[in-house]
């Protein structure tokens, strides 16, 4: 099927090249999570402090926020049409950003990738130096602590996990709740 | 003027509760599906009355969002597809859920307000997790 788009009770649908299979909500329940902290000074890289402060923790996932902070130095990617039939939109070229970077808001999911080793998905929404706003898909293994110190909340919780997996509707590799024994 | 479509803020004793948070939720919604009725729906699956938003990301297909105005409630639409969420906040009380968001369009630019219910579609996938609110 090729992708369209479509008018339902007054909002458009988006018609994927996969089948759409049900349940249309995944979902897992746990009976709590664990908070976490995380101060991560100037120059840190941001993926690295995340995963040195994950290490040696008994979690399957975590969610959460940027707080608050700054950045020296940033990756992001927005979105944009495509030539692919199957994969009419996907994420663009990366704009790169230096310098005096103001977070305003942002959500991170630490999921895990088919190894199970940690994979980190963050969107966040930012000022530059210049006033000009920017939000998307922010790359954490290359976005460095600047100005000040970067705030960041997760709740980690355990036997259950976000992990990796193809999806045949949409042909992307997407975070999927599963059942798992902690790491 | 339309003094009647004017809102009056309704005045009533604060509430304090104390308690705890509960069971988290951690879910994913496929494409179409709309963020409120969802949060709505797992809050219901799972026998909870009250929840908070721990975790939202993902994007959108178009993004409505509104915001009190003078004279009621007002859509601030923000074209897609691809608008990606920058973070969800909020409470879900079914049937009368309250729900904000940060969004991004395509363009970079930045937008926010309450998710209206029905009018915003996941796009591609939505990570959503939330937390069951006990009071004491």
């Amino acid at each position: 099927m090729n992708p369209h788009f479509e008018q339902r009770d007054g909002v458009r649908v988006f018609v994927h090249g996969g089948p759409a299979q049900q349940p249309r909500r995944l979902d897992r329940s746990v009976a709590q999570g664990e908070e976490l902290r995380i101060v991560l000074p100037l120059a840190c890289n941001v993926a690295d402090g995340v995963l040195a402060a994950l290490r040696g923790r008994r979690y399957g996932s975590a969610v959460g926020r940027i707080l608050c902070g700054g950045a020296a130095h940033l990756s992001y990617h927005r979105m944009v049409v495509t030539d692919k039939a199957q994969r009419p939109y996907d994420y663009g070229a990366p704009v790169v950003l230096d310098g005096y970077i103001t977070f305003i808001s942002g959500a991170i999911t630490v999921g895990r990738d088919a190894q199970n080793r940690p994979l980190l998905h963050c969107h966040a929404g930012f000022l530059d130096r210049d006033g000009q706003q920017h939000g998307g898909h922010l790359v954490l293994d290359k976005l460095v602590v600047g100005s000040e110190n970067l705030v960041i909340r997760l709740c980690l919780f355990d036997h259950v996990a976000y992990q990796s997996q193809p999806d045949a509707e949409t042909h992307f590799s997407l975070l999927h709740p599963i059942d798992q024994e902690a790491s | 003027m339309n003094a009647s479509a004017v809102l009056e803020p309704e005045l009533s004793a604060s509430t304090v509760q104390t308690g705890r948070l509960g069971r988290l939720v951690v879910a994913r919604l496929k494409p179409n599906e709309d963020i409120v009725d969802s949060a709505e729906a797992l809050c219901a699956s799972h026998g909870i009355e009250l929840a908070v938003i721990r975790g939202g990301l993902g994007s959108l297909i178009d993004a409505n969002l509104g915001y009190l105005g003078r004279h009621g409630m007002k859509t601030l639409a923000v074209p897609g597809p691809g608008i990606e969420i920058l973070s969800i906040s909020g409470e879900i009380v079914i049937g009368d859920s309250r729900l904000q968001a940060v969004v991004a369009d395509a363009d970079g630019n930045i937008f926010a307000g309450r998710l209206e219910r029905g009018r915003n579609l996941s796009f591609i996938t939505v990570e959503l997790t939330l937390q069951e609110w006990l009071p004491d």
